[in-house]
C-alpha cells in the first residue's frame, strides 16, 4: 500500500485566532493577565490575612486556636480559641442547607417540569430577584419580623418533640437560636440552589424524559429514575455552593443569633450558638490590635474552609456540564 | 378521473390531534379540582371553628388531608403507582409555596415599613445633627446614596474591564488553564464578604497606608463583583455566533480588531446585563464596607479623604441603635436598596430582551 505524499489526507482545520501582530499579542496578553488576576487575588487575600495573623497562630498554637473554646480578651495573656464559632457556623449552615434543599429542588422542578410557560418565566425572574436580596435586608427582616414567628414555631417543636435531644430546650428562651439563624440562612440560599438546579434541569436532554413518559412512567418515577440520576451531580454542586454561601454569611445572622463562646453541639432551639463571620464583624469595633490579629486568624480559617467547599462544588458543577468545555 | 396520490411522507396530525397526551379526561380534571379545593376548605373550617394555631392547622389537618386526596387522585389516574405521584405533586407545591411565602414576607415587610419612612427629604438630606431618636421629619440617606454610588461606581470602573478581559480569555483563546480559571471564579463567587473586607483592612488600613476611606471600600468590593461580571459576560460572548468571528478573521482583521469591531458590539446587550448584575451583587454588601469605609453622617464626595457613608453601613448603624425612629430609618434605607436592586434587575432584563428579539 502506498501513501500519496503530495496530497495528504485533508484534516478539518480548526479556525483559531492566533496572535500575528504586536497589537494582537498585547490584546491576548491583557486577557491572560486579567484571567490570572483571579488567582492573584485569592493568593493576595491569603497572604495578607496570614501576615496579620501569624503572631496569633504562633502565640495561641494552631490546634488550640481552632479546637479550643475560650475567647477572652480581658485575660492576660489574651486567650483566643475559635471552635464554638466554627462549629456554630457548620451547624447553622447544615440546618439551613437541610431545610433549603427540598424547597430549592421543588421550586426548580416546579418551574421546569410542572408550571405553564408563562408562570415559569415569572417564577424564574422572581427566583433571580430573590437571590439579589442583600443579606442586611434579610437581617433586618429576621430581627424585627421573623424572630417572633420562628420562636413560636420553636416552642411548638419543643412541646411536641422535646424528648428528642436536638429539640431540647431547658430554658424558656427560644429567641436567637441556631434554628432561627438556620431558617434565615435557608431563605437566603434557596434562590441560589434553586437557580443552579433549574439551569441544570433546563439543559437536560428532553428526549430521555419524554422516553420515560412514553414508556409509561409517571412524574414521580421519571424524577426518581431519570431526572435525578442524570442531573444529580450538578444539583449536588449547587447544594455545596449554597452551603459555602451559608458558611460565609455575616450580617443576616448577626441579629438573630446569640453568639456565645460555649460550644452548642446539637441543641438547636437553645438561645446560644456561633458563627465565625458574624463574630468577626461584632467584635471588630472594639477589638484591640492583638484581638484584631485573632479576628484575622478567624478570617483565615473561614476563608480556607469556604474556599475548599466552593472549589469542590464548582468542580462538581463543571463536571456535570461537559458541554460547557 | 385522475386519482391524486399524496407522495409526502406520512402526514403528521395537526392541532389537538398532534398531542394526544395533552388531552385530559374530564374525570381527571374534576378529581384534581376536588383534591385542590376540598382540603383547603376543610382546613379553613377547622381553623375557624376551633381557633387553633395556623401552623398547627397546616401540619395537623390540612397537609394529611391534602396528601390523602392527592394520593387518591393518583390512584384514579395512574392506578396503584399513582400514590407516589400524588405525594410528589403535593410536596413540590407545598415546599415551593412555603419559601415563596417567606420571601414574600421579606418583600412585604420592607415595602410596608420602609414606605412609612420614605419621603423626598429622606432621600435627599444627609444625616448631620441627627440623633438616633430624632423624628423622621429631619435627615435622611442622601449622603449614603451618594457614597454608595461613588464606592460602587469606582469598583465597577475597575471590575468591568477586568471581568471582560477574563471573559475574553475564557471564550476567545485556546489557553490550557481555562478550566482552572473557571473553577476558581466560581469558587470566588462564594468568597465570604467579611473576608474580602478583612483583606483590604489588613493590606491598607492596618498597615497604616491610609485611614478609613471610600476607595478602600471600592477595593473590597472587587473580589465579590469580579466573578459575577466575568461569568455573565462569558455567557454573553459565547452567544455570539462563531461565523461572525470567522468572517472578520477571514477578511484579514487582526484578532483584537475582530473582537472590538465585531464580537463586542454583537454582545453589547449581554455586556450591559453583566455590568448591571455585578452592581446588583455588591450594592447591598455590608460587612466589607463596615470594615473599610466605616460610617459618616455627612456628605463626602472625596473618595480619598475620610470615612464615607453608604446605604448598607447606614442600615447597619441604625439597626443596632434600638430606638423606634432609628429602626424606621433602617427600614427606609432597606427599601431604598431594594428599589435600586429592582431598577438594576429590570434594566438588565430589558437589555437582554432586546438581544433575543434582535436575533430573530
Amino acid at each position: 500500500m502506498t501513501v500519496n505524499v503530495e496530497r495528504p489526507i485533508a484534516v478539518r482545520r480548526k479556525l483559531a485566532a492566533k496572535p500575528f501582530s504586536r497589537a494582537d499579542r498585547l490584546f491576548f496578553g491583557v486577557a491572560k493577565a486579567a484571567a490570572f488576576s483571579a488567582i492573584v487575588i485569592v493568593l493576595l487575600i491569603l497572604a495578607f490575612l496570614l501576615s496579620r495573623s501569624a503572631s496569633t497562630f504562633a502565640e495561641q498554637g494552631i490546634i488550640d486556636f481552632i479546637f479550643g473554646s475560650t475567647w477572652d480578651a480581658s485575660l492576660s495573656p489574651i486567650k483566643m480559641q475559635l471552635w464554638p464559632m466554627l462549629w456554630g457556623s457548620i451547624l447553622i449552615s447544615l440546618i439551613g442547607t437541610v431545610l433549603a434543599v427540598p424547597m430549592a429542588i421543588s421550586i426548580a422542578y416546579f418551574i421546569e417540569f410542572m408550571a405553564p410557560k408563562r408562570v415559569a418565566k415569572v417564577a424564574t425572574l422572581v427566583v433571580d430577584l430573590m437571590a439579589a436580596i442583600p443579606s442586611i435586608v434579610l437581617g433586618l427582616w429576621g430581627a424585627f419580623v421573623f424572630t417572633d414567628v420562628a420562636a413560636g414555631w420553636s416552642k411548638q417543636l419543643n412541646a411536641l418533640f422535646g424528648f428528642i435531644p436536638i429539640f431540647e430546650n431547658n430554658s424558656d428562651n427560644f429567641l436567637r437560636s441556631p434554628f432561627i439563624a438556620g431558617l434565615v440562612v435557608t431563605v437566603m440560599i434557596v434562590p441560589i440552589i434553586a437557580s443552579i438546579t433549574r439551569e441544570i434541569f433546563s439543559q437536560m436532554d428532553r428526549d430521555i424524559i419524554n422516553a420515560s413518559l412514553a414508556l409509561g412512567g409517571n412524574r414521580e418515577s421519571t424524577l426518581r429514575k431519570v431526572i435525578l440520576p442524570t442531573a444529580g451531580g450538578g444539583v449536588v454542586g449547587g447544594i455545596l455552593l449554597g452551603l459555602g454561601r451559608a458558611l460565609g454569611e455575616t450580617v443576616a445572622i448577626l441579629y438573630v443569633l446569640n453568639l456565645v463562646f460555649d460550644t452548642n453541639w446539637y441543641q438547636i432551639l437553645e438561645s446560644k450558638g456561633g458563627s465565625i463571620a458574624s463574630m468577626i464583624i461584632s467584635k471588630f469595633g472594639e477589638a484591640g490590635p492583638e484581638e484584631v490579629g485573632g479576628l484575622m486568624a478567624a478570617g483565615v480559617v473561614l476563608f480556607v474552609f469556604t474556599l475548599i467547599i466552593n472549589a469542590l462544588a464548582s468542580y462538581i458543577v463543571a463536571k456535570a456540564q461537559p458541554w460547557r468545555k | 378521473m385522475e386519482k391524486i396520490i399524496d407522495l409526502s411522507p406520512v402526514a403528521r396530525p395537526v392541532g389537538r390531534e398532534s398531542a394526544p397526551w395533552s388531552r385530559i379526561q374530564l374525570k381527571t380534571r374534576v378529581a384534581v379540582a376536588f383534591a385542590s379545593v376540598v382540603p383547603a376548605i376543610l382546613g379553613l373550617t377547622v381553623l375557624l371553628l376551633t381557633g387553633i394555631d395556623f401552623m398547627a392547622m397546616l401540619f395537623a389537618v390540612f397537609l394529611p388531608i391534602q396528601v390523602i386526596a392527592a394520593a387518591l387522585v393518583g390512584v384514579l389516574v395512574y392506578g396503584r403507582r399513582g400514590v407516589l405521584e400524588g405525594l410528589l405533586v403535593v410536596v413540590t407545591i407545598f415546599c415551593a409555596s412555603f419559601i415563596v411565602v417567606l420571601l414574600g414576607s421579606v418583600l412585604w415587610s420592607v415595602i410596608a415599613n420602609g414606605s412609612q419612612a420614605l419621603s423626598w427629604q429622606f432621600i435627599g438630606q444627609n444625616n448631620y445633627y441627627i440623633k438616633p431618636n430624632t423624628s423622621l421629619e429631619y435627615g435622611g440617606v442622601g449622603h449614603a446614596i451618594i457614597g454608595s454610588l461613588l464606592i460602587v461606581g469606582t469598583s465597577t470602573l475597575v471590575t468591568v474591564p477586568m471581568g471582560l478581559a477574563t471573559a475574553v480569555y475564557l471564550t476567545e483563546t485556546q489557553g490550557k488553564t481555562k478550566g482552572l480559571i473557571r473553577t476558581l471564579l466560581q469558587a470566588m463567587s462564594g468568597l465570604p464578604s467579611v473576608v474580602s473586607g478583612l483583606f483590604i483592612y489588613a493590606a491598607f488600613i492596618a498597615s497604616g497606608i491610609t485611614t478609613y476611606a471610600g476607595w478602600t471600600g471600592s477595593l473590597a468590593l472587587i473580589p465579590l463583583m469580579l466573578p459575577t461580571v466575568a461569568r455573565v459576560s462569558e455567557e454573553a460572548l459565547r452567544l455570539v455566533p462563531q461565523e461572525l468571528r470567522n468572517g472578520a478573521l477571514a477578511l484579514g482583521a487582526p484578532a483584537w480588531r475582530a473582537f472590538m469591531l465585531v464580537t463586542l458590539p454583537a454582545a453589547r446587550s449581554g455586556m450591559v446585563t453583566a455590568v448591571l448584575l455585578g452592581i446588583a451583587r455588591v450594592i447591598g454588601e455590608t460587612a466589607p464596607l463596615v470594615l473599610t469605609t466605616f460610617a459618616a453622617d455627612r456628605t463626602n464626595l472625596n473618595l480619598f479623604g475620610g470615612a464615607m457613608a453608604s446605604l448598607p453601613t447606614y442600615l447597619f448603624g441604625f439597626i443596632s441603635m434600638g430606638f423606634d425612629e432609628s429602626i424606621q430609618r433602617a427600614w427606609g434605607a432597606a427599601l431604598v436598596i431594594m428599589i435600586l436592586v429592582a431598577i438594576l434587575f429590570t434594566t438588565a432584563r430589558l437589555a437582554s430582551r432586546t438581544r433575543t428579539t434582535a436575533r430573530k
